[in-house]
């Protein structure tokens, strides 16, 4: 091989090279989105439970994470946050409650879904248990506190796009159950709700 | 370079939903706990102890699985309780 042959070689490698370094960001970002952090699938889509024993409280990233309720029109409850906002820092579990009341003379079944804002930061909130996806029922005139027992993960800390994040907003739609509805959440449906380890209460 | 913007899926919670205390066995601690937050400016970690009785009450009413408190997030509260916890 003559020197201008290698020379062209090595020229086109470090190019190629430069332009896998571009393209590598947001691939990588796309693939730990999809496959979970470090490669490991538990840290993906759902969460992994074991990590609550071993996680440290992020002392100095004080969060505020506002609550926030929402009824559909024809839903006949009355649902609200008992707390407009509580502080809380990554890596510490809190705990969060709402409202609902039937304000009518029938029974009415409510099933509720939730988003957080921004988007960026719903992959660290973390619900340990809520009252969403599962048909609650309300007897006439029933009153009822609803809890919401979560955390934000540690890594929430470690997440560039989030630097300049500090408040989280946790919002809850309530919509009224009728006989053979279901939730459409995209993936949601086939996992989770079987494996929900409710006990069941004293008749 | 365009990247598929993030979209927003809701996860299921983990230890799945809490069954609704119509009987509001729980309301006492519940109230405590807030009056609480109220108390210490919605600081969560001022009124922990209270969240875990909360918690508590819950499991000892069949309206939440037993889990020790480790699990919960609560184990540095184990270490400053002596004797049996409650």
């Amino acid at each position: 091989m003559s020197k201008a042959d290698a020379m062209l070689y090595a020229v086109s490698l470090t190019i190629v090279a430069c332009g896998g370094a571009y393209v590598g960001v947001p691939f990588f970002k796309l693939f730990c989105r999809q496959f979970g952090l470090g490669g490991n699938p538990e840290y993906a889509r759902g969460h992994n439970t074991g990590k609550i024993e071993q996680m440290a409280r992020v002392e100095d990233r004080i969060l505020t994470v506002y609550f926030t309720a929402d009824k559909h029109a024809s839903m006949k409850w009355n649902f609200r946050p008992q707390q407009q906002s509580i502080k809380v820092v990554p890596g510490e579990t809190a705990l969060a409650f709402y409202t609902a009341e039937n304000p009518t003379e029938e029974q009415v079944i409510g099933i509720s879904t939730y988003t957080i804002m921004p988007y960026t930061a719903a992959p660290y909130f973390n619900k340990i248990q809520c009252f969403c996806f599962e048909e609650q029922i309300l007897n006439p005139h029933e009153k009822v506190d609803m809890p919401v027992f979560f955390y934000i993960d540690p890594d929430f800390d470690e997440d560039p796009e989030l630097e300049f994040e500090d408040s989280i907003v946790l919002s809850y739609t309530f919509f009224q159950a009728k006989e053979g509805m279901s939730l459409s959440l995209p993936g949601f449906l086939s996992g989770g709700k079987k494996e929900a380890a409710k006990p069941q209460p004293a008749a | 370079m365009a990247t598929p913007a993030a979209r927003f899926t809701p996860t299921p919670p983990d230890k799945g939903s809490f069954p609704i205390d119509h009987e509001g066995k729980c309301k006492v601690p519940m109230r405590r706990y807030m009056d609480c937050l109220r108390r210490k400016e919605y600081d969560n970690n001022l009124c922990r102890e209270l969240s875990k009785e909360y918690l508590q009450c819950r499991m000892d009413n069949n309206l939440m699985q037993q889990e020790p408190w480790q699990k919960l997030g609560f184990k540095d509260l184990l270490t400053t309780e002596t004797g049996d916890s409650r």
